[in-house]
Protein backbone atom coordinates (compact mmCIF):
# COMPACT_ATOMS: atom_id res chain seq x y z
CA UNK A 1 0.00 0.00 0.00
CA UNK A 2 1.35 3.42 -0.87
CA UNK A 3 1.87 6.13 1.69
CA UNK A 4 -0.98 8.13 0.20
CA UNK A 5 -3.45 5.26 0.53
CA UNK A 6 -2.40 4.69 4.11
CA UNK A 7 -2.97 8.36 4.80
CA UNK A 8 -6.45 8.11 3.30
CA UNK A 9 -7.20 5.03 5.41
CA UNK A 10 -6.16 6.99 8.47
CA UNK A 11 -8.51 9.85 7.58
CA UNK A 12 -11.35 7.39 6.95
CA UNK A 13 -10.83 6.02 10.44
CA UNK A 14 -11.11 9.48 11.92
CA UNK A 15 -7.53 9.23 13.11
CA UNK A 16 -6.47 11.70 15.72
CA UNK A 17 -4.43 14.56 14.39
CA UNK A 18 -0.82 13.59 14.64
CA UNK A 19 -1.39 9.82 14.48
CA UNK A 20 1.20 8.30 12.21
CA UNK A 21 -0.66 6.35 9.49
CA UNK A 22 2.33 4.10 8.88
CA UNK A 23 2.48 3.21 12.57
CA UNK A 24 -1.27 2.57 12.62
CA UNK A 25 -0.91 0.20 9.65
CA UNK A 26 1.99 -1.58 11.35
CA UNK A 27 -0.13 -1.80 14.48
CA UNK A 28 -2.87 -3.56 12.59
CA UNK A 29 -0.38 -6.13 11.31
CA UNK A 30 0.88 -6.58 14.86
CA UNK A 31 -2.67 -7.16 16.04
CA UNK A 32 -3.15 -9.90 13.45
CA UNK A 33 0.16 -11.48 14.42
CA UNK A 34 0.02 -11.36 18.19
CA UNK A 35 -3.69 -11.35 19.15
CA UNK A 36 -5.36 -13.79 16.73
CA UNK A 37 -3.55 -16.91 18.00
CA UNK A 38 -5.53 -16.77 21.27
CA UNK A 39 -8.82 -15.03 20.48
CA UNK A 40 -10.86 -13.46 17.72
CA UNK A 41 -10.45 -9.75 17.10
CA UNK A 42 -14.05 -9.01 18.01
CA UNK A 43 -12.96 -9.08 21.65
CA UNK A 44 -10.78 -6.06 20.90
CA UNK A 45 -12.93 -4.26 18.36
CA UNK A 46 -16.01 -4.20 20.60
CA UNK A 47 -14.21 -2.19 23.30
CA UNK A 48 -13.57 1.54 23.55
CA UNK A 49 -10.73 2.36 25.92
CA UNK A 50 -8.32 5.17 26.66
CA UNK A 51 -4.70 4.85 25.54
CA UNK A 52 -3.72 4.20 29.17
CA UNK A 53 -6.31 1.44 29.50
CA UNK A 54 -5.20 -0.20 26.22
CA UNK A 55 -1.62 -0.01 27.44
CA UNK A 56 -2.64 -1.86 30.59
CA UNK A 57 -4.38 -4.51 28.50
CA UNK A 58 -1.16 -4.99 26.50
CA UNK A 59 0.72 -5.46 29.79
CA UNK A 60 -1.80 -8.10 30.79
CA UNK A 61 -1.56 -9.92 27.47
CA UNK A 62 2.25 -9.78 27.50
CA UNK A 63 2.11 -11.32 30.96
CA UNK A 64 -0.06 -14.09 29.56
CA UNK A 65 2.54 -15.03 26.98
CA UNK A 66 1.86 -12.78 24.00
CA UNK A 67 5.14 -11.78 22.33
CA UNK A 68 4.30 -8.30 21.06
CA UNK A 69 7.03 -7.06 18.72
CA UNK A 70 5.82 -3.64 17.56
CA UNK A 71 4.09 -2.56 20.76
CA UNK A 72 4.13 1.20 20.15
CA UNK A 73 2.49 0.73 16.75
CA UNK A 74 -0.11 -1.62 18.19
CA UNK A 75 -1.00 0.89 20.88
CA UNK A 76 -1.26 3.66 18.28
CA UNK A 77 -3.56 1.49 16.16
CA UNK A 78 -5.78 0.65 19.16
CA UNK A 79 -6.07 4.27 20.24
CA UNK A 80 -6.88 5.51 16.73
CA UNK A 81 -9.52 2.86 16.03
CA UNK A 82 -10.87 1.85 19.42
CA UNK A 83 -10.21 4.83 21.67
CA UNK A 84 -12.69 5.90 24.34
CA UNK A 85 -13.62 8.92 22.20
CA UNK A 86 -15.10 6.61 19.56
CA UNK A 87 -18.76 5.59 19.51
CA UNK A 88 -19.41 2.01 20.63
CA UNK A 89 -20.11 -0.33 17.72
CA UNK A 90 -23.62 -1.56 16.96
CA UNK A 91 -24.29 -5.07 18.27
CA UNK A 92 -23.53 -7.85 15.83
CA UNK A 93 -25.64 -11.00 15.72
CA UNK A 94 -24.35 -14.47 15.07
CA UNK A 95 -26.06 -16.55 12.41
CA UNK A 96 -28.70 -19.11 13.38
CA UNK A 97 -26.94 -22.21 14.65
CA UNK A 98 -30.13 -24.15 15.39
CA UNK A 99 -31.85 -24.28 12.02
CA UNK A 100 -28.97 -25.91 10.21
CA UNK B 1 -11.71 1.46 12.09
CA UNK B 2 -9.20 1.19 9.29
CA UNK B 3 -10.41 -0.38 6.05
CA UNK B 4 -8.44 -3.54 6.68
CA UNK B 5 -9.76 -3.97 10.21
CA UNK B 6 -13.33 -3.44 9.00
CA UNK B 7 -12.83 -6.11 6.34
CA UNK B 8 -11.53 -8.58 8.91
CA UNK B 9 -14.45 -7.89 11.25
CA UNK B 10 -17.00 -8.32 8.44
CA UNK B 11 -15.43 -11.58 7.34
CA UNK B 12 -15.81 -12.92 10.89
CA UNK B 13 -19.43 -11.82 11.31
CA UNK B 14 -20.70 -13.26 8.06
CA UNK B 15 -19.53 -16.75 8.81
CA UNK B 16 -20.24 -17.20 12.51
CA UNK B 17 -23.05 -19.50 13.55
CA UNK B 18 -22.74 -21.14 16.96
CA UNK B 19 -24.05 -24.72 16.70
CA UNK B 20 -27.08 -25.20 18.94
CA UNK B 21 -27.63 -21.47 19.44
CA UNK B 22 -30.17 -19.13 17.90
CA UNK B 23 -28.82 -15.83 16.60
CA UNK B 24 -27.10 -14.27 19.64
CA UNK B 25 -25.36 -10.97 20.27
CA UNK B 26 -21.84 -11.88 19.25
CA UNK B 27 -19.26 -10.30 21.54
CA UNK B 28 -16.60 -12.83 20.70
CA UNK B 29 -16.56 -15.98 18.63
CA UNK B 30 -13.25 -17.54 19.69
CA UNK B 31 -13.74 -18.33 22.50
CA UNK B 32 -17.51 -17.87 22.57
CA UNK B 33 -18.98 -14.89 24.40
CA UNK B 34 -22.65 -14.74 23.45
CA UNK B 35 -25.34 -12.49 24.87
CA UNK B 36 -29.03 -13.30 24.83
CA UNK B 37 -31.11 -10.68 23.00
CA UNK B 38 -33.80 -9.49 25.46
CA UNK B 39 -36.61 -10.55 23.12
CA UNK B 40 -35.76 -14.21 23.90
CA UNK B 41 -36.52 -13.67 27.61
CA UNK B 42 -40.19 -14.57 27.37
CA UNK B 43 -40.23 -17.66 29.57
CA UNK B 44 -39.30 -18.39 33.18
CA UNK B 45 -36.80 -21.02 32.06
CA UNK B 46 -34.43 -19.70 29.44
CA UNK B 47 -34.20 -22.25 26.61
CA UNK B 48 -30.77 -23.81 26.23
CA UNK B 49 -30.52 -22.58 22.64
CA UNK B 50 -30.94 -18.99 23.88
CA UNK B 51 -28.82 -19.18 27.05
CA UNK B 52 -25.85 -16.80 27.22
CA UNK B 53 -22.28 -18.11 27.02
CA UNK B 54 -19.16 -16.75 28.69
CA UNK B 55 -15.87 -18.52 28.04
CA UNK B 56 -12.63 -17.18 29.50
CA UNK B 57 -10.45 -19.58 27.59
CA UNK B 58 -11.22 -21.99 24.77
CA UNK B 59 -13.46 -24.94 25.57
CA UNK B 60 -11.70 -28.22 26.26
CA UNK B 61 -11.87 -30.96 23.64
CA UNK B 62 -15.27 -32.68 23.88
CA UNK B 63 -15.29 -34.96 26.93
CA UNK B 64 -16.08 -38.65 26.33
CA UNK B 65 -18.74 -39.45 28.96
CA UNK B 66 -17.45 -43.03 29.28
CA UNK B 67 -13.91 -41.84 29.98
CA UNK B 68 -14.92 -38.94 32.24
CA UNK B 69 -13.63 -39.01 35.81
CA UNK B 70 -14.21 -36.52 38.61
CA UNK B 71 -11.27 -36.37 40.99
CA UNK B 72 -12.25 -35.64 44.59
CA UNK B 73 -9.17 -34.99 46.69
CA UNK B 74 -7.41 -32.63 49.08
CA UNK B 75 -8.43 -32.75 52.74
CA UNK B 76 -10.57 -35.87 52.44
CA UNK B 77 -10.01 -39.27 54.07
CA UNK B 78 -10.96 -41.23 50.93
CA UNK B 79 -9.89 -39.56 47.65
CA UNK B 80 -12.18 -40.62 44.81
CA UNK B 81 -12.27 -40.95 41.05
CA UNK B 82 -15.96 -40.87 40.18
CA UNK B 83 -17.47 -41.87 36.86
CA UNK B 84 -20.52 -40.22 35.41
CA UNK B 85 -22.52 -43.32 36.45
CA UNK B 86 -21.26 -42.89 40.04
CA UNK B 87 -22.49 -39.30 40.03
CA UNK B 88 -25.84 -40.35 38.57
CA UNK B 89 -26.29 -42.91 41.38
CA UNK B 90 -26.10 -40.25 44.09
CA UNK B 91 -29.37 -38.52 45.08
CA UNK B 92 -30.18 -35.95 42.38
CA UNK B 93 -31.26 -32.47 43.42
CA UNK B 94 -33.18 -30.16 41.08
CA UNK B 95 -32.43 -26.47 41.53
CA UNK B 96 -33.97 -23.64 39.51
CA UNK B 97 -31.32 -20.93 39.50
CA UNK B 98 -30.46 -17.79 37.63
CA UNK B 99 -26.90 -17.48 36.43
CA UNK B 100 -25.61 -14.02 35.65
CA UNK B 101 -22.18 -13.12 34.37
CA UNK B 102 -20.39 -10.96 36.95
CA UNK B 103 -19.87 -8.38 34.20
CA UNK B 104 -23.44 -8.31 32.87
CA UNK B 105 -24.24 -4.65 32.12
CA UNK B 106 -20.57 -3.65 31.96
CA UNK B 107 -21.26 -1.75 28.77
CA UNK B 108 -23.45 0.70 30.72
CA UNK B 109 -20.62 1.93 32.96
CA UNK B 110 -19.01 5.32 32.40
CA UNK B 111 -16.05 5.67 32.20
CA UNK B 112 -15.68 2.56 30.05
CA UNK B 113 -13.86 -0.37 31.56
CA UNK B 114 -12.06 -3.22 29.80
CA UNK B 115 -13.86 -6.50 29.25
CA UNK B 116 -16.80 -7.84 27.29
CA UNK B 117 -19.25 -4.96 26.85
CA UNK B 118 -22.32 -6.89 27.94
CA UNK B 119 -25.73 -5.24 27.86
CA UNK B 120 -28.72 -6.80 29.63
CA UNK B 121 -28.46 -10.36 28.40
CA UNK B 122 -25.52 -12.13 30.07
CA UNK B 123 -28.06 -13.82 32.30
CA UNK B 124 -30.47 -16.74 32.15
CA UNK B 125 -32.61 -18.92 34.38
CA UNK B 126 -32.48 -22.69 34.12
CA UNK B 127 -33.45 -25.78 36.03
CA UNK B 128 -30.25 -27.56 36.99
CA UNK B 129 -30.09 -31.12 38.29
CA UNK B 130 -27.33 -33.30 39.69
CA UNK B 131 -25.75 -34.55 42.90
CA UNK B 132 -25.16 -32.18 45.79
CA UNK B 133 -21.55 -31.22 46.42
CA UNK B 134 -22.22 -32.08 50.08
CA UNK B 135 -23.03 -35.68 49.14
CA UNK B 136 -19.94 -36.04 46.96
CA UNK B 137 -17.72 -34.70 49.72
CA UNK B 138 -19.41 -36.96 52.27
CA UNK B 139 -18.65 -39.99 50.07
CA UNK B 140 -15.01 -38.90 50.05
CA UNK B 141 -14.96 -38.58 53.82
CA UNK B 142 -14.37 -34.85 53.95
CA UNK B 143 -14.08 -33.50 57.45
CA UNK B 144 -15.75 -30.26 58.45
CA UNK B 145 -12.44 -28.46 58.88
CA UNK B 146 -11.43 -27.38 55.33
CA UNK B 147 -12.50 -23.79 54.77
CA UNK B 148 -12.64 -23.94 50.97
CA UNK B 149 -13.62 -26.07 48.04
CA UNK B 150 -11.41 -25.64 44.99
CA UNK B 151 -12.89 -26.49 41.59
CA UNK B 152 -10.99 -27.00 38.34
CA UNK B 153 -12.53 -27.26 34.91
CA UNK B 154 -11.05 -29.25 32.01
CA UNK B 155 -10.38 -26.04 30.08
CA UNK B 156 -6.78 -24.92 30.08
CA UNK B 157 -5.25 -21.58 29.16
CA UNK B 158 -3.64 -20.70 25.83
CA UNK B 159 0.01 -19.60 25.96
CA UNK B 160 0.49 -18.49 29.57
CA UNK B 161 -3.18 -17.64 30.15
CA UNK B 162 -3.98 -18.83 33.66
CA UNK B 163 -5.96 -22.02 34.23
CA UNK B 164 -9.57 -21.47 35.26
CA UNK B 165 -9.70 -22.52 38.91
CA UNK B 166 -12.12 -21.14 41.50
CA UNK B 167 -12.50 -21.53 45.25
CA UNK B 168 -15.70 -21.41 47.22
CA UNK B 169 -16.12 -21.08 50.99
CA UNK B 170 -16.95 -24.59 52.26
CA UNK B 171 -20.12 -23.30 53.90
CA UNK B 172 -21.52 -22.33 50.47
CA UNK B 173 -20.20 -25.51 48.84
CA UNK B 174 -22.06 -27.60 51.46
CA UNK B 175 -25.34 -25.74 50.97
CA UNK B 176 -28.01 -28.22 49.81
CA UNK B 177 -28.66 -26.16 46.66
CA UNK B 178 -25.01 -26.21 45.54
CA UNK B 179 -24.78 -29.04 43.04
CA UNK B 180 -22.64 -30.60 40.37
CA UNK B 181 -25.20 -30.24 37.60
CA UNK B 182 -25.46 -33.00 35.02
CA UNK B 183 -28.65 -31.63 33.49
CA UNK B 184 -29.86 -28.25 32.29
CA UNK B 185 -33.61 -27.87 31.68
CA UNK B 186 -34.00 -31.64 31.76
CA UNK B 187 -31.36 -32.52 29.18
CA UNK B 188 -27.67 -33.37 29.40
CA UNK B 189 -25.70 -30.14 29.70
CA UNK B 190 -24.50 -29.18 26.21
CA UNK B 191 -20.75 -29.05 25.67
CA UNK B 192 -20.79 -25.25 25.36
CA UNK B 193 -22.28 -25.04 28.89
CA UNK B 194 -19.90 -27.52 30.54
CA UNK B 195 -20.70 -31.14 29.58
CA UNK B 196 -20.78 -33.49 31.39
CA UNK B 197 -20.74 -31.72 34.77
CA UNK B 198 -20.70 -28.14 35.93
CA UNK B 199 -20.84 -26.56 39.32
CA UNK B 200 -23.98 -24.59 40.12
CA UNK B 201 -23.56 -22.08 42.93
CA UNK B 202 -27.05 -20.60 43.25
CA UNK B 203 -27.26 -16.90 43.98
CA UNK B 204 -23.61 -16.20 43.27
CA UNK B 205 -21.99 -14.70 40.19
CA UNK B 206 -21.71 -16.88 37.12
CA UNK B 207 -17.96 -17.26 37.37
CA UNK B 208 -18.45 -19.38 40.51
CA UNK B 209 -20.28 -22.02 38.47
CA UNK B 210 -17.25 -23.71 36.91
CA UNK B 211 -17.87 -25.72 33.73
CA UNK B 212 -16.43 -29.11 32.64
CA UNK B 213 -15.55 -29.88 36.27
CA UNK B 214 -12.82 -32.53 36.52
CA UNK B 215 -11.55 -31.93 40.06
CA UNK B 216 -12.91 -30.74 43.37
CA UNK B 217 -10.54 -30.44 46.32
CA UNK B 218 -11.18 -29.66 49.96
CA UNK B 219 -8.54 -27.11 50.97
CA UNK B 220 -7.54 -24.98 53.92
CA UNK B 221 -6.91 -21.92 51.76
CA UNK B 222 -8.47 -20.30 48.72
CA UNK B 223 -6.75 -20.79 45.37
CA UNK B 224 -4.39 -17.92 44.58
CA UNK B 225 -4.68 -18.02 40.78
CA UNK B 226 -5.68 -15.09 38.57
CA UNK B 227 -9.36 -15.94 38.52
CA UNK B 228 -9.51 -15.58 42.33
CA UNK B 229 -7.10 -12.68 42.65
CA UNK B 230 -7.09 -10.10 41.14
CA UNK B 231 -9.85 -11.49 38.87
CA UNK B 232 -13.46 -11.30 40.01
CA UNK B 233 -12.88 -8.99 42.94
CA UNK B 234 -14.85 -5.91 43.87
CA UNK B 235 -13.81 -2.84 45.91
CA UNK B 236 -14.73 -3.12 49.58
CA UNK B 237 -15.22 0.66 49.66
CA UNK B 238 -16.69 2.52 46.70
CA UNK B 239 -14.11 4.48 44.68
CA UNK B 240 -14.44 7.54 42.43
CA UNK B 241 -15.33 6.54 38.84
CA UNK B 242 -12.21 6.07 36.73
CA UNK B 243 -9.82 5.62 39.61
CA UNK B 244 -7.80 2.50 40.39
CA UNK B 245 -8.79 0.25 43.27
CA UNK B 246 -6.44 -0.50 46.14
CA UNK B 247 -5.52 -4.17 45.65
CA UNK B 248 -5.65 -4.82 49.40
CA UNK B 249 -9.23 -3.55 49.47
CA UNK B 250 -10.53 -5.81 46.71
CA UNK B 251 -12.78 -8.63 47.91
CA UNK B 252 -14.06 -11.86 46.43
CA UNK B 253 -17.67 -11.40 45.31
CA UNK B 254 -20.18 -13.42 47.33
CA UNK B 255 -23.87 -13.28 46.46
CA UNK B 256 -25.42 -10.84 44.01
CA UNK B 257 -27.27 -7.52 44.28
CA UNK B 258 -30.97 -6.92 43.64
CA UNK B 259 -31.76 -6.16 40.01
CA UNK B 260 -34.53 -5.89 37.45
CA UNK B 261 -34.22 -5.50 33.71
CA UNK B 262 -36.73 -4.46 31.07
CA UNK B 263 -37.06 -6.96 28.23
CA UNK B 264 -40.01 -5.39 26.41
CA UNK B 265 -40.49 -3.00 24.81
CA UNK B 266 -36.99 -2.81 23.36
CA UNK B 267 -34.98 0.34 23.91
CA UNK B 268 -35.66 3.06 21.33
CA UNK B 269 -38.52 1.08 19.85
CA UNK B 270 -41.61 2.59 18.19
CA UNK B 271 -45.01 1.44 19.40
CA UNK B 272 -48.61 2.05 18.41
CA UNK B 273 -50.84 3.84 20.91
CA UNK B 274 -52.91 1.24 22.76
CA UNK B 275 -52.22 -1.53 25.23
CA UNK B 276 -48.47 -2.06 25.69
CA UNK B 277 -46.98 -4.87 27.76
CA UNK B 278 -43.94 -3.78 29.74
CA UNK B 279 -42.09 -6.93 30.74
CA UNK B 280 -38.88 -7.98 32.35
CA UNK B 281 -37.12 -10.15 34.89
CA UNK B 282 -35.82 -9.51 38.39
CA UNK B 283 -33.55 -11.46 40.69
CA UNK B 284 -31.58 -10.90 43.86
CA UNK B 285 -28.90 -13.57 44.23
CA UNK B 286 -29.56 -15.52 47.42
CA UNK B 287 -32.70 -13.52 48.18
CA UNK B 288 -36.14 -13.64 46.55
CA UNK B 289 -37.80 -10.80 44.67
CA UNK B 290 -40.51 -9.10 46.69
CA UNK B 291 -41.60 -6.28 44.42
CA UNK B 292 -40.98 -4.65 41.05
CA UNK B 293 -42.15 -1.12 40.34
CA UNK B 294 -42.35 0.49 36.94
CA UNK B 295 -42.43 4.14 35.96
CA UNK B 296 -43.40 5.39 32.52
CA UNK B 297 -42.73 9.05 33.24
CA UNK B 298 -39.05 9.07 34.08
CA UNK B 299 -39.54 8.21 37.74
CA UNK B 300 -42.19 10.63 39.03
CA UNK B 301 -44.84 7.98 39.60
CA UNK B 302 -44.34 4.27 40.13
CA UNK B 303 -46.75 1.37 39.76
CA UNK B 304 -46.39 -2.20 40.99
CA UNK B 305 -45.82 -4.77 38.28
CA UNK B 306 -47.37 -8.24 38.44
CA UNK B 307 -44.83 -10.87 39.47
CA UNK B 308 -44.67 -14.46 38.29
CA UNK B 309 -44.81 -17.31 40.81
CA UNK B 310 -42.92 -18.94 42.35
CA UNK B 311 -41.10 -16.62 44.74
CA UNK B 312 -37.78 -18.34 45.32
CA UNK B 313 -34.27 -17.50 46.34
CA UNK B 314 -31.73 -18.01 43.51
CA UNK B 315 -34.26 -17.85 40.65
CA UNK B 316 -35.60 -14.81 38.90
CA UNK B 317 -39.23 -13.72 38.71
CA UNK B 318 -40.72 -12.38 35.51
CA UNK B 319 -42.80 -9.24 35.81
CA UNK B 320 -45.44 -7.53 33.71
CA UNK B 321 -47.23 -4.21 33.62
CA UNK B 322 -50.08 -3.52 31.23
CA UNK B 323 -49.53 0.07 30.13
CA UNK B 324 -52.10 2.15 28.26
CA UNK B 325 -50.53 5.51 27.50
CA UNK B 326 -53.12 8.25 26.88
CA UNK B 327 -50.99 10.24 24.48
CA UNK B 328 -48.40 9.68 21.80
CA UNK B 329 -44.85 10.84 22.44
CA UNK B 330 -41.51 9.75 23.80
CA UNK B 331 -41.55 7.91 27.13
CA UNK B 332 -38.79 6.92 29.51
CA UNK B 333 -39.66 3.62 31.18
CA UNK B 334 -37.90 2.59 34.39
CA UNK B 335 -37.97 -0.57 36.51
CA UNK B 336 -36.95 -0.96 40.15
CA UNK B 337 -36.83 -4.18 42.17
CA UNK B 338 -36.96 -4.80 45.93
CA UNK B 339 -35.92 -8.11 47.48
CA UNK B 340 -37.02 -10.10 50.52
CA UNK B 341 -34.19 -8.59 52.55
CA UNK B 342 -35.38 -5.06 51.79
CA UNK B 343 -32.62 -4.24 49.32
CA UNK B 344 -33.79 -1.78 46.65
CA UNK B 345 -32.28 -1.41 43.19
CA UNK B 346 -30.30 1.86 43.16
CA UNK B 347 -30.46 4.75 40.70
CA UNK B 348 -26.68 4.61 40.27
CA UNK B 349 -24.66 1.40 40.14
CA UNK B 350 -21.31 1.84 41.91
CA UNK B 351 -18.57 2.20 39.31
CA UNK B 352 -15.75 -0.31 39.72
CA UNK B 353 -12.63 -0.93 37.63
CA UNK B 354 -13.77 -4.30 36.29
CA UNK B 355 -17.34 -3.25 35.57
CA UNK B 356 -18.94 -5.90 37.78
CA UNK B 357 -22.43 -6.16 39.30
CA UNK B 358 -24.26 -3.52 37.25
CA UNK B 359 -27.67 -3.20 38.87
CA UNK B 360 -28.86 0.36 38.34
CA UNK B 361 -32.61 0.91 37.85
CA UNK B 362 -33.19 -0.17 34.27
CA UNK B 363 -34.23 2.36 31.67
CA UNK B 364 -35.52 2.23 28.12
CA UNK B 365 -36.89 4.94 25.89
CA UNK B 366 -39.77 4.35 23.49
CA UNK B 367 -41.77 6.44 21.04
CA UNK B 368 -45.52 5.89 21.11
CA UNK B 369 -47.22 6.85 17.87
CA UNK B 370 -50.87 7.36 16.99
CA UNK B 371 -52.27 4.09 15.71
Amino acid sequence: MTGRLLWLAGVAAGAALGADPAAVARGQKEEARSCIPCHSLRLIHSQRLSRAAWNKELDKMAGWGTAIVDRDALLEYLEVNFGDDKAPPAPVMSQDGVKK
Amino acid sequence: MTAGAAKLARAADDSIAIPGKRPMILHNDRPEDLETPVRYFDSWLTPVDAFFVRQHIPRPAPIDPAAYRLTVNGMVSKPLQLTLADLQKLPQATVPATIECTGNGRGFYTPKVPGIQWGRGAIGNAEWAGPRIADILKAAGASSSPAFLETDGADTGVAKTPDFVRSLPMKKAMHPATILALKMNGQAIPDIHGFPARLIVPGWDGTSSVKWVVRISAAAEANKGFFMNPGYRYPKYAIPPGSPAKPAELEVIEGMPVKSSITAPEDQGKLALGSIAIRGFAWAGEEAIERVEVSTDGGSRWRDAQLSAPKLPFAWRLWLLDWRPADPGYYTILSRATDSKGRVQPIVAPWNPSGYLWNAIDRVGVTVEKA
